[in-house]
């Protein structure tokens, strides 16, 4: 070998290391999801036991290599509940992070606020549990989907638990008085109509978002004598209700039908009335240990924080390994085939097989309703006579979201 | 059913002036705007929680315990923000005394958030005061019977004080005049701290008694602040007995308002505030012409 010919050797082969090298590190750029959630703020509490989901399953994921060999790093912010500062954020975390993915959302306002940020940069954006159905109709964009039942969904598979119990004859709706509280009920009366044209439905008693003191409105409803109240409520208020209704023997007088997620059933513990209180559940733990994949997030969630998983954690977790499971089908990480990969693939996951709709970036996601009671297995009161209400049941139809999105035009 | 929203109403209203009643006693001598009250509220609600499972756990004594206890840890922290901090703004610019409460509030809520978490916690109902009095069709809750004898109580042992003893009388000389008490060779500064930790103990007692009824989270504070201020400046700023009148007024039109026009009822209560300030500034300008 010539000493050209050895110089032309060598720095060839630099060449090609050093293009090696460099394919490696590109290979090596970790997948950023930013994480926008409502960290403080009403949402807040909520948030909470999805964020340590997320965590966790960040962690399973890196773990076992990450996703198409590349790890994955979570850029967090606080949105505080403000659809200003989410908008904020989301823009901050594609534009100056250029963050592969945007999810964490809890209240429909951020949420709409979000998705309006990834439409404009065609960045996929997914919720986990900030669940208005507006998102899906009105404001539909394609970078957009979401894995729990929205709130249509939901008030539906209500209309249908209450449909069921043949002797109530009269319902009155207690609801947040805002965008949440009024969908709901509209889709549960009409819903319920359809099932059950001989139940009257009161007109709707809104309470103020943010109210501690309910019992002027408990007894307001009880005047009417309801069989059963449809509480489109959550969180703190949900509590609130259900304690201060107890001094009025609410309960002995009446059937209140809500949102009966784990954390809020937790929350109650012994103070949980016993008859008189029913439910709908987005994904509860305890409704889903026959599937391995479920059984063995609780255990993990459990050990290393001590306490069952909320629905929230639940589908915190589900939803970020279908974002997963659709990186691996598109092979990349890019908007468009990323889209094409979310609104194709079937996804077997924690709550069974779920696909997502390309019309409206809705999955199947199915509710679960029942009746509050005792279960020796948990130190709280959980949902007895659970019936899995699936999502063809609930979804709206083409036609419906059609006409939904022109008569918003 | 009016009378049964009626009753209701004053119930509630016990409650709103427990909470109200702290505030406008510290401004009415010190005319400082607390803030931080709403803050030692939450404050008093988390420790009641915290002491409840230690101290016969389930009972009305236990529960009477936990919120005394409560009630007087808040009393010791405010007494020692006034001895610290507020002592030395007394007399300076409004401003001043805004920046330090709420910054008091600010770091009050991030370490309720650091210490409890970010999740609701609840107070168990002690068995002898949940449940229902059931009078002919009506209900009537048990708890808030009680707790409008708590207020009662709270208001008689007030009024005790202002009225028949040498603090009382001191009370009232130094919000008349706190300069010709000063001059009298009244320890003015003793004065000062004593109402501090006294309204400090009231807003804790209001939290703790108020911890069973609902959930209980660090956003607890912005929640209470805002109403007490709205009964405060509708009793009139300082004004003990326009403090009750308004926390009962409110009650019992919230009450009303829910079951005539659910959705205007808050909007009703800011109307009166509103009403209350135009008709006193209206009041102002015909004294000064």
């Amino acid at each position: 070998m010539t000493v050209s010919r050895y110089r032309k050797f060598t720095v060839v082969t630099a060449l090609a290391a050093f293009a090696m090298l460099s394919g490696a590190a590109f290979a090596q750029q970790p997948i950023k999801i930013g994480y926008a959630a409502d960290m403080s703020g009403v949402c807040g509490p909520l948030v909470d036991g999805a964020t340590k989901a997320f965590k966790l399953g960040v962690e399973e994921l890196n773990k076992s290599g990450g996703l198409l060999g590349r790890k994955i790093e979570v850029i967090e912010r606080d949105t505080k509940t403000r659809p200003d500062e989410g908008a904020k954020e989301v823009r901050d975390l594609i534009v100056n992070h250029k963050v592969d993915v945007v999810t964490g959302v809890c209240s429909s306002a951020v949420l709409l606020a979000e998705t309006a940020v990834s439409a404009e940069f065609k960045v996929p954006f997914y919720s986990a549990i900030g669940s208005t159905q507006t998102a899906n109709i009105e404001k539909w964009q394609p970078y957009f989907w979401q894995t729990q039942p929205n709130a249509l969904m939901e008030a539906v598979a209500a209309a249908e638990y209450v449909a069921r119990n043949k002797n109530w004859k009269k319902i009155v709706p207690l609801a947040y008085d805002y965008e949440w509280g009024h969908t709901s009920v509209k889709a549960f009366s009409e819903h319920l109509k359809k099932l059950r044209p001989d139940v009257e439905i009161a007109a709707m008693v809104p309470v103020k978002l943010g109210e501690t003191n309910l019992t002027s409105y408990i007894t307001a409803v009880l005047a009417q004598k309801p069989d059963a109240v449809y509480g489109a409520i959550f969180g703190g208020g949900l509590v609130n209700l259900v304690k201060q209704g107890k001094g009025f023997g609410f309960f002995q007088q009446t059937n209140l039908v809500t949102l009966t997620t784990v954390d809020f059933l937790q929350s109650m513990g012994a103070d949980m009335p016993d008859r008189g209180m029913s439910g709908f559940s987005r994904a509860p733990f305890y409704a889903l240990l026959d599937n391995a994949k479920a059984k063995a997030f609780t255990e993990a969630f459990k050990a290393r924080y001590n306490k069952d998983p909320d629905d929230w954690a639940v589908l915190a977790y589900d939803g970020l390994m279908f974002y997963a499971e659709a990186v691996k089908q598109a092979k990349s990480t890019r908007a468009e085939d990323l889209m094409k990969a979310v609104t194709s693939i079937r996804y077997a996951g924690l709550r069974g097989n779920m696909v997502v709709r390309p019309l409206d970036g809705q999955m199947n996601a199915p509710s679960w309703v029942g009746t509050v009671g005792k279960n020796p297995n948990y130190p709280y009161m959980v949902l007895k006579d659970l019936v899995r209400i699936e999502a063809d049941k609930t979804m709206p139809t083409e036609a419906a979201i059609k006409a939904g999105r022109a008569a918003a035009k | 059913m009016i009378a049964v929203q009626i009753v209701n109403g004053l119930m509630e209203g016990m409650m709103l002036f427990l909470i109200a009643s702290g505030l406008t006693l510290i401004f009415g001598i010190t005319r400082i705007v607390n803030f931080a009250h709403g803050s030692f509220y939450m404050l008093g609600a988390f420790l009641t929680y915290q002491f409840s499972p230690y101290l016969l756990p389930g009972t009305v004594g236990g529960f009477v315990l936990s919120v005394l206890a409560a009630a007087l840890c808040m009393m010791l922290l405010g007494m020692l923000f006034e001895l610290l901090v507020l002592r030395r703004i007394y007399g300076s610019d409004d401003l001043m005394q805004l920046i330090i409460t709420v910054a008091l509030v600010l770091v009050i809520r991030d370490a309720v958030r650091m210490i409890w978490g970010r999740n609701d916690v609840v107070v168990s109902m002690p068995e002898g005061l949940s449940g229902a009095l059931q009078i002919g069709g009506s209900f009537f809750p048990v708890f808030q019977l009680a707790i409008f004898g708590a207020g009662v109580l709270v208001l008689a042992v007030m009024v005790m004080v202002i009225r028949f003893t040498r603090a009382g009388i001191l009370l009232r000389a130094a919000t008349d005049d706190r300069g010709m008490v000063a001059l009298l060779g009244i320890n003015q500064s003793l004065i000062f701290t004593g109402v501090f930790a006294v309204g400090s103990f009231l807003a804790g007692l209001a939290g703790g008694l108020a911890a069973p009824f609902g959930n209980i989270n660090y956003l607890l504070d912005t929640t209470v602040i805002v109403t007490a201020f709205i009964v405060v400046v509708i009793g009139g700023l300082g004004n003990l007995y326009g403090a009750l009148a308004a926390a009962l007024a409110v009650g019992v039109l919230k009450g009303l308002g829910v079951l005539f026009f659910p959705r205007l009822s808050m909007v009703l209560i800011f109307l009166i505030m509103a009403g209350v300030l135009i008709v006193r500034s209206l009041g102002r300008e015909a004294v000064g012409k």
